[in-house]
């Protein structure tokens, strides 16, 4: 029996796939099933969630049986950081505008990474107002407000 | 006759001041992300996909073709000159590029690299206008049976060929086909999964999903090894190679060519795989196979040609079939489709200037890149040099204004957002997230020919195996299964990719 690693990544996969597809069958029962020659909606991804439950016991089954490859350490602040600079963005650009959206995306963003310096971060910013001003707006014509509604 | 009329049509299309100027954008921007260490095709084209949607459907694959092939060339030239693969498919070059750069022939390497892959990206669009007419030909006489089969047989073989393990690979192509089907459903009308939410009545934002798995989670993924990049300038004495070494390079190039030609055909192959399989060949027929490794011609002349033919005969599948082979033509299945153009054989009737277009447009490309390539070599370098924490933000909010964009609407970043956790979650579980994006483009064709199938059959289950093509499609399918469960053949495959992390 190979050794078994600390974090077992097929023992959370086979975990994920089987919750997913188990909650995907359970969900697809409130819509109408139908029969086999005429399909309601729910029949497909009946099949399709019950097929995934089953592959995903299997991968589980393996991880616990063969030990499974090791699973990786997720960067945890990163993460954090990466997403809130997105609902930031996305928050900001329709309240505020652009013009903000874009720096406090680059200030958040780049604090996840060693490299980060309040200089650096505003000459990022303002390259990218500008590129973003060029591009898309000026360019493109995307209707994106540069200053809020 | 008939390929020469619609040659005509094609190269009236791509020669365009517009879709010419794209090109010329598509396979700058592809040279210099396949320069870039960090920043794939993949993501790249998630991040310009809704930018292309205000384009001619024309106009905006013919860019994001460009940027896929654009890589391929891209990823050579850093591979040759400071030993970084820029792209996945570089990784080969790497052996024997390099190791010419060390021994001065840097200027050779990059010359026999650049004619190379123009020359088998010649053979590979000839090959595309020749074959896709007669293939579309085939897919005119599917019906949904054989569409159903095909489908299965495309995922199965793409999950198979792909890098990481085979079952958690078609676990995530059944997450993806769950994921599509998300939305009203087309026959009864019926709102899928949408938990109440009005914005969800028309599908997941595909763009959503492919920039939060692949764009998003690389930055994540990256973002702890943003290091400083010492390069060397390489001096170049010579740019040209020497008749001996024109000669050298001259049948790997061909062999390259026709394996990656082939191998590009198959769902799941492409670049990557092509260059692998060249190299092994390669070496197994030189006469001096203690070169390899030390600067053998053979070593960069074949895989070069064969990633630059495996790229573009990919396109095949997805033009003729509509069946996408890697993450890339997913991609550009999703762009046809937010033209309301149904990707399949149908489109080389129905707007046979995209399809031609699309081709004349990868020879003109390819021709663009080998004149771009050399010169620009200095400023290539240069980008190399460009530190990772000025790349991410730049890209996130590329990203992020375009996701805007595609509705003008803010939605699509909360998906984006809520796919990037999904995305590292992947990722910490080492299943591969490229078969999802081909079961979330395929889910809802799929249930629509399969339930079509059976109402033909009246819920008769045998229609699938009385079908001669189908049953052959399904068979094949199924081998392919069995004989990856097969031990041996498993630790081949993945002492295949080994090298590749």
């Amino acid at each position: 029996m190979p050794a078994m690693p600390k974090r077992n990544a097929d023992i959370e996969a086979g975990l994920f796939f089987t919750l997913f597809g188990g909650l995907t069958a359970a969900l697809s029962l409130q819509y109408n099933l139908g029969t086999i020659a005429a399909m309601g909606p729910g029949l497909f991804p009946l099949m399709l969630g019950t097929l995934l439950a089953v592959i995903g016991l299997v991968i589980f089954i393996k991880g616990i049986l063969f030990g499974g490859e090791e699973a990786r350490s997720l960067p945890l602040w990163p993460i954090i950081l990466i997403t809130a600079s997105l609902l930031v963005f996305a928050f900001l650009l329709l309240t505020v505008g652009l013009t903000v959206a874009v720096p406090a995306q680059v200030f958040i963003a780049l604090r996840a990474s060693q490299h980060f310096t309040v200089k650096r971060a505003i000459a990022l910013s303002l390259g990218l107002l500008a590129f973003c001003y060029v591009v898309f707006v000026y360019l493109l014509g995307i209707p994106v407000p540069m200053i809020g509604i | 006759m008939n390929f020469f009329s619609n040659l005509e049509i094609g190269f009236a299309t791509a020669l365009s001041l517009n879709n010419l100027s794209f090109c010329f954008v598509g396979v700058l921007v592809g040279t210099a992300i396949g320069i870039l260490p960090g920043l794939g095709p993949l993501a790249t084209i998630a991040m310009l996909l809704p930018l292309t949607y205000s384009l001619e459907p024309v106009t905006g694959l013919i860019m994001i073709a460009g940027i896929y092939y654009g890589a391929q060339y891209g990823g050579s030239t850093t591979a040759i000159l400071v030993n970084l693969p820029g792209e996945s498919s570089s990784i080969v070059s790497c052996l024997d590029g390099y190791q010419m750069a060390r021994n001065g022939r840097a200027g050779a390497a990059l010359a026999i690299a650049a004619l190379g892959s123009f020359f088998a990206g010649t053979v590979a669009t000839i090959l595309i206008a020749a074959f896709s007419p007669a293939l579309a030909e085939v897919a005119f006489l599917f019906g949904p049976v054989e569409y159903f089969a095909m489908m299965v047989l495309g995922l199965t073989a793409a999950t198979l060929l792909a890098h990481g393990s085979f079952i958690k690979g078609v676990a995530m192509v059944l997450t993806g086909l769950i994921l599509g089907l998300v939305g009203a459903d087309v026959n009864s009308g019926t709102y899928r999964f949408t938990f109440g939410s009005f914005s969800l009545t028309e599908g997941i934002e595909f763009v959503a999903v492919a920039m939060g798995l692949f764009a998003f989670t690389d930055i994540l993924t990256n973002i702890r090894g943003d290091t400083a990049r010492e390069v060397e300038a390489p001096t170049f004495s010579n740019l040209w190679m020497t008749g001996r070494e024109a000669r050298q390079a001259a049948f790997p190039v061909m062999r390259g060519t026709a394996i990656g030609s082939l191998l590009g055909l198959l769902p799941g192959g492409g670049a990557m795989i092509s260059s692998f399989a060249s190299y092994a060949i390669e070496k197994r027929l030189s006469k001096t196979p203690e070169e390899f490794g030390h600067g053998a011609i053979a070593g960069l002349a074949g895989p070069e040609s064969a990633n630059n033919a495996g790229a573009q005969t990919s396109f095949i599948p997805m033009l003729t079939l509509g069946i996408p082979s890697n993450g890339v033509m997913a991609l550009m299945i999703g762009a046809l489709m937010v033209h309301n153009i149904a990707p399949g054989p149908y489109v080389m009737v129905s707007n046979p200037e995209i399809f031609w277009g699309l081709i004349a447009s990868m020879w003109i490309g390819n021709a663009m890149l080998v004149v771009l390539n050399l010169p620009l070599i200095p400023l290539w370098v240069r980008l190399i040099q460009v530190h990772y924490w000025i790349l991410f933000p730049i890209i996130l909010t590329v990203c992020c204004v375009g996701l805007y964009s595609i509705s003008n609407r803010v939605l699509p970043i909360y998906f984006a957002a809520g796919f990037t956790l999904v995305g590292c979650l992947f990722w910490r579980m080492r299943a591969e997230a490229a078969p999802l994006l081909l079961g979330f483009i395929l889910g809802p064709l799929m249930e629509e020919h399969f339930r079509r199938a059976l109402l033909l059959s009246d819920g008769d289950m045998a229609i699938f195996y009385q079908s001669p093509l189908s049953i052959s499609m399904l068979g094949i399918a199924a081998a392919m299964c069995l004989v990856v469960l097969l031990p041996q053949i498993r630790r081949g495959r993945s002492a295949a990719f080994t090298e590749e992390t």
